[in-house]
């Protein structure tokens, strides 16, 4: 299925870039070896919100581009395609600096073995942020390196050509020019360049910055797209595994029962803590599930108040994120405005569940997962099955959505466990009641705020006690845990950014019996949801307009005046100062996450009662977009989604167990219940900064903002609905 | 037992107590049709039995005897998008893309049925299609551009 891309010699040039000769096909390739690329590092420093960026590449050949002799251009992604459009904007990147047409660029996905494994996995909004600096500088190096052997070719200087569409163009007479295919085509001895090579500036490109199609879609459109649960090989089996009847429950003892007897059934799989079956079909696999006679050692039941009652507990416990002046001391006397904020737990409810197609066989193993994480992946399957790493590939298909609940993929060591009892390719796809019930969730939150106002209406001090159930705690070692002291993922999106004297900041992370984590955006959607609700408790009880009040709160800082083009942005939009249609109310609300700043008003009404959200706008800064187009797709989805979960959604559980098993119990957002939304995107600099999580922070924050105006009673809890 | 699928013919198992999807899916390959939910909510597996928009996951193989199907697969005509197809290219709807199958195929059923429908009709017939990537506003202006496209086409 894969070409064979690795090059017969690789050859050091002096910055630290490979290059390969003598591909088959007589292609001219380029990568690079890195570490933890400086571009990287001086990016943390942007953005106080996100300091976890992974990076751990290898410290091997990354093989970046081939050139074809036919004039492709492809392309190798360390990056999974989730629906969030990062084929297409990191092509869209190097096509620029490569100087080739669109049209040459095709892409292939990388697997956890290269050649191009990514380590970070897909998370955080980070794919183009992190690529950026280091796609250009492969890219312009490769180009440079072109343009010497076209302008040798054409007998020329290399100042004396230009690159234009995958050709190296004599600049004093363009009829005279050599395709990059044709270079690369004959055998040379390629120079690299002995001085970094030029980026194309900003007002030069081409590339970036336009609305290009999606690459993936006309796959998707026909229905031909292969994702997790499509995964298909030849003598393939299906596999299911035992569930626990209550959350925390362990497999004390297990036994096949009568599953061996069913027809259909190859195998029965226990082994410590695990039971499964192996059938000629999936509907075969799960229906053998009730043959088994299964022992559960159950913990004590709880329900959904306790686990509320615990995060409400620890309000004003923790580790300090954000302190200004003494804000304690300024709270003191009269006056004290006081509000308190929740969010419940939540499902990420990818319409694709969990699945992997994984092949154990003798001397190495194959896996095709629907993940964020194929590196993880694969080594925590050589780590279960007891393989060396090195003979485990994983390779990520297409997502049936992420939004945080493909980083850890336990579906694929379920997989691996039974293909490993049976020497044949099994593919586990779990259930609905199985993604509901048996994954993580989004935590619980609860926020209290206080806060006191000036006589002329500014705030004079502000503390919040931030507590959240872990997002990213469960990922990190305990002595982090101690350095962090609190889990920066649950208090994404919680520091507030307005010039505020007095202000302090606690986030405490509470451990509970629920398993929880990354849910898109982290804490973004809740936390933005709690500050910029009390932010307009604030300006109500000032007397002040709401966008005014948060306007005269910015920061005079390169960061605030982004936020003060956005909010001004949005409020023309939506024609902020006209009145709106009768019967309806406008909120406004604004954040900032990856480096992206995104300001949104929404309009509401009550129909029969019921909160109707009309039309929401929204102004988004991500620095530069290397795809409007795709931008605005995902400012929009994030809003919807965002809507979905303030409006509608929320998991309960009672004796221990998540009630939801199905839709049923958990409705989403539908297209009946969809606003109109208008997408303005900003620019405001060079480089790109996050574009799947943050354009959706400020949306249940302006409903319920909207809706107090509105009914002028304030909601702070969701669902809102 | 004998399915017509996308105007071919299938023999498959004489076991009529399995649901359609399943068998789309995993005996015959089929995968461009979804699994979501597995009860007839989330409308991911949506084809055309007979022409109306039916959810595989909830549909016996015993009572498709002598039934035209129509999947994501046979919804084109050959190279030649269908005209929901191509509205949802053009207008870019997809992102994960794992609802689209059963968006299109719910939409083109609507369009045959009612070639002009007014705004609240669309609403109407793809209100029980989720997608949670959230494209509903592009869904919808892609559904009545499609209904321009077949008018062009027809003209």
């Amino acid at each position: 299925m894969k070409q064979d891309t690795s090059p017969k010699r690789w050859r050091m040039t002096r910055r630290g870039f490979l290059i390969g000769m003598g591909l088959a096909g007589g292609g001219l390739a380029l990568g690079a070896i890195f570490g933890l690329p400086a571009a990287r590092l001086a990016l943390a420093d942007m953005f106080a919100d996100v300091i976890n960026i992974p990076s751990n590449m290898p410290r091997e050949p990354q093989l970046w581009f081939t050139i074809q002799p036919d004039g492709r251009v492809t392309m190798t992604m360390p990056k999974v395609e989730m629906g969030q459009g990062v084929h297409t904007a990191l092509a869209q990147i190097a096509a620029e600096e490569l100087g080739v047409s669109w049209e040459q660029m095709q892409v292939v996905q990388s697997s956890s073995l290269g050649p191009v494994a990514d380590g970070a996995g897909t998370s955080a909004s980070y794919s183009v942020i992190s690529l950026f600096p280091l796609l250009r500088e492969m890219a312009a190096t490769l180009r440079e390196m072109l343009r010497t052997a076209g302008a040798d070719q054409l007998g020329i200087a290399p100042a004396q050509t230009r690159i234009e569409q995958g050709f190296v163009v004599d600049a004093d007479q363009p009829a005279r020019r050599i395709s990059f295919a044709e270079l690369v085509a004959q055998p040379r001895n390629w120079e690299t360049p002995t001085e970094a090579a030029p980026l194309t500036p900003p007002e030069r490109w081409q590339i970036i910055g336009q609305p290009v199609p999606r690459l993936d879609l006309p796959a998707k459109i026909r229905g031909e797209a292969v994702y997790g649960y499509d995964a298909r090989i030849e003598g393939m089996l299906y596999g299911a595994v035992a569930r626990p009847p209550r959350l925390g429950a362990k497999l004390r003892r297990a036994a096949a029962g009568t599953a061996r007897n069913r027809p259909g059934v190859v195998e029965v799989v226990i082994r410590d803590g695990f039971a499964g079956v192996v059938a000629e079909s999936r509907l075969t696999a799960y229906a053998a599930l009730n043959d088994l006679e299964l022992d559960w050692e159950l913990p004590p039941p709880f329900n959904l108040a306790e686990l509320q009652a615990r995060l409400a507990a620890q309000a004003g416990s923790g580790t300090v994120i954000q302190r200004q002046g003494d804000a304690a001391a300024a709270l003191r006397g009269a006056g004290v405005i006081e509000a308190t904020y929740q969010t419940p737990l939540a499902a990420h409810a990818n319409l694709e569940p969990q699945a992997a197609l994984v092949d154990v066989q003798p001397d190495r193993v194959r896996a095709w997962v629907s993940t964020q994480s194929p590196v993880q992946v694969a080594r925590t399957i050589a780590e279960v099955i007891g393989r060396k790493p090195e003979t485990v590939e994983v390779t990520p298909t297409y997502l049936g959505g992420g939004f945080g609940r493909k980083v850890t993929t336990t579906v694929a060591t379920e997989a691996a466990l039974l293909s490993a009892a049976v020497g044949r390719p099994v593919h586990v796809g779990w259930t609905r009641t199985e993604e509901f019930r048996y994954g993580y969730l989004r935590p619980p939150t609860y926020a209290t705020f206080r806060a006191t106002l000036t006589d002329d209406g500014r705030i004079a001090a502000l503390v919040q006690h931030h507590v959240s159930g872990n997002v990213l705690f469960d990922l990190f070692p305990p002595p982090l845990r101690w350095l962090f002291g609190s889990d920066f993922g649950g208090w994404r999106g919680a520091r507030l950014i307005y010039d505020i004297p007095n202000l302090e900041v606690k986030a405490q992370t509470v451990d509970l019996p629920v398993p929880t984590g990354p849910w898109r955006g982290l804490g973004l959607l809740a936390n933005v949801f709690a500050v910029e609700s009390f932010i307009d408790e604030l300006a109500v009880a000032a007397g002040s307009d709401p966008l005014d009040f948060r306007l005269r709160h910015l920061p005079d800082t390169a960061t605030g005046n982004r936020f003060r083009a956005a909010l001004e942005a949005v409020a023309a939009m939506a024609g902020w100062y006209d009145q709106p249609p009768p019967g309806r109310a406008r909120g406004i609300a604004c954040s900032i996450d990856a480096g992206t700043i995104a300001a949104h008003v929404a309009e509401v009404g009550l129909v029969e009662g019921r909160l109707r959200v009309y039309r929401v706008w929204a102004a988004v800064d991500p620095g530069v977009a290397i795809n409007p187009d795709g931008l605005a797709a995902q400012t929009e989805g994030g809003i919807m989604m965002g809507l979905s979960a303030a409006l509608f959604e929320q998991i309960t559980i009672a004796d221990g167990r998540i009630e939801a098993g199905n839709f049923d119990r958990y409705p989403l957002l539908t297209i009946a219940d969809a606003p109109e939304v208008f997408v303005q995107i900003l620019r405001s600099g060079d480089q790109p900064f996050g574009g799947g999580e943050p354009p959706m922070g400020p949306i249940a924050a302006a409903v319920a903002n909207a809706l107090a105006r509105l009914t002028g009673e304030r909601r702070r809890q969701w669902p809102l609905v | 037992m004998e399915l017509t699928i996308n105007g071919q013919r299938y023999t498959v198992a004489d076991e009529p107590a399995r649901p359609l999807l399943y068998v789309l899916r995993d005996e015959l390959g089929l995968t461009g049709t979804k699994f979501g939910c597995g009860a007839g909510i989330c409308g991911a597996c949506t084809v055309h039995v007979n022409g109306q928009a039916t959810r595989s996951c909830q549909t016996m193989i015993a009572t498709l005897a002598g039934a035209q199907i129509t999947t994501i697969e046979g919804l084109a005509d050959g190279e030649r998008l269908h005209p929901v197809q191509q509205a949802f290219l053009e207008l870019q709807v997809p992102q994960c893309g794992w609802c689209m199958s059963g968006q299109m195929m719910t939409a083109a059923a609507l369009l045959a049925a009612n070639p002009t429908p007014t705004h609240e009709e669309m609403i109407a017939a793809m209100r029980y299609n989720y997608c949670r990537c959230g494209t509903y506003a592009r869904i919808g202006r892609a559904v009545m551009r499609a209904a321009e496209l077949m008018k062009e086409r027809a003209g």
